[in-house]
């Protein structure tokens, strides 16, 4: 695998674990069985209930942006995640993976980040809504 | 080469089985982390069946994991999990009793986001995406995800939900049900011991919401009994009846569940609906094609 810039996306299979089928409309919206790695800057970060949300852009080598977004579980679970309503700010790198929208959008629903510093958050295995993990969650 | 594509495989089988551990360890399935002393290595006195009062249903319980992981229904044959040639949420088949023609017309109305029938969340009707309260029982099944605690009190037993923080209240002061009661969206629920069984009764639900995330009806006859037991200190034994002969042409007898005592605490998860449109509006949307990024 090679990043290309910020633009590169790199798609990977991986079995899903169970909690991710917890989130609702997870398995229907969003490929399950497939995992896409993009590198990107934070424009906003939702941390809101029942659902946390990551908004990031995207820049490929022509310096076309594309506006991407996150999905994760409730703050509660999150925080038991790593993450905090501080966690982002507006400009921060951030190295994302998740399981991309079947729609073709820019938009995945989280599987683990990697900060500037080195630093991993996942939204994986962490308890709360099912998504119990979102999971649903 | 082959050295460096083996540790691969093994870390990408240590995340997928680290996730499904980490939950099993959170919700009490009985497994024992690293370094615990196994029942069988405890002195008798620490091993022995731990002593409980039959008649208090207090504490924080769920639905074991392993068991009822996809469960959110009343009963979980309706599960096809060993096609793996669905995806787990498409695995759901749903088989409940024969619907009248009333039943089967709302059905066919609904739109989940799980399921044989599933759209994607934003272009159903599925209540949950807009925070709409979820109704009794399907509250119940968000048990397999999030705990639900029951507190007792002198003349009610309180039934509290993690999700949408839910109290339900179920009157012991031997009150009778309401008769033609306005509908509620949790309905009224009376409870009585029968020997060392907590049997609750309830009617007057609203019929706006769904049984299960499958969107299996009912009207505002549904009729729920249900029996509740102590097994032992850390087992609760539910099994539940569901009659509404508007919907179903026979009542709708639920698997029996075991939920476990675990020792968490319910905490905030309120579905608030400013923060979950604007999170809609700004993610979700434009995952399924409603919106533009």
């Amino acid at each position: 695998m090679k990043f290309v810039g910020y633009g590169a996306v790199v798609l990977g299979l991986l079995m899903v674990s169970a909690p991710l089928m917890a989130h609702h409309g997870t398995g229907v919206a969003y490929e399950v069985d497939k995992l896409v790695t993009v590198k990107g800057t934070v424009t906003d970060w939702l941390w809101s209930n029942p659902h946390c949300g990551l908004l990031f852009d995207v820049t490929d080598d022509k310096g076309n942006v594309e506006h991407w977004g996150a999905e994760l579980g409730n703050p509660h679970q999150m925080s038991g995640a790593g993450f905090a309503r501080n966690t982002f700010k507006p400009g921060d790198k951030i190295t994302v993976t998740g399981h991309p929208a079947k729609s073709g959008a820019p938009r995945m629903t989280l599987d683990h980040l990697v900060l500037a510093d080195g630093k991993v958050l996942s939204g994986k295995g962490v308890k709360g809504n099912g998504e119990r993990d979102d999971s649903t969650y | 080469m082959r050295k460096h594509s083996l540790n691969s495989l093994s870390i990408v089988v240590s995340l997928v089985a680290f996730s499904g551990a980490t939950f099993a360890q959170t919700y009490g399935t009985k497994g024992y982390a690293p370094g615990a002393w196994k029942p069988e290595e405890l002195p008798k006195e620490l091993s022995a069946p731990k002593p409980f009062n039959p008649h208090d249903l207090s504490g924080v319980w769920s639905m074991p994991t392993k068991a009822n992981f996809e469960r959110h229904s009343l009963n979980d044959k309706r599960l096809n999990i060993q096609d793996k040639s669905l995806p787990g949420e498409m695995r759901a088949q749903s088989f409940p009793p024969p619907m009248t023609a009333w039943g089967k017309a709302k059905f066919e109305a609904t739109e989940p986001s799980y399921g044989p029938r599933s759209v994607p969340p934003g272009l159903g009707n599925d209540l949950v995406s807009t925070c709409e309260p979820l109704g009794y029982p399907r509250d119940l099944w968000e048990a397999n995800l999030r705990p639900f605690e029951f507190v007792q009190v002198s003349d009610r037993v309180l039934q509290h939900m993690q999700y949408h923080d839910l109290w339900r209240t179920i009157w012991t002061d031997g009150r009778a049900l309401p008769k033609d009661p306005d509908p509620a969206w949790n309905g009224y629920s009376i409870g009585h011991w029968d020997r060392d069984t907590f049997v609750v009764e309830s009617t007057g639900y609203d019929d706006r919401t769904w049984l299960d995330h499958f969107g299996d009806p009912h009207s505002d006859q549904m009729m729920l009994v249900e029996h509740y037991k102590r097994l032992d200190a850390d087992t609760l034994q539910l099994d539940m009846t569901l009659t509404d002969p508007k919907t179903y042409t026979a009542p709708w007898v639920a698997d029996t569940i075991a939920f476990e005592r675990v020792k968490v605490a319910i905490f905030e998860e309120i579905c608030a609906p400013s923060e979950e449109n604007r999170f809609n509006d700004r993610v979700r949307d434009a995952a399924v094609g409603k919106s533009k990024p």
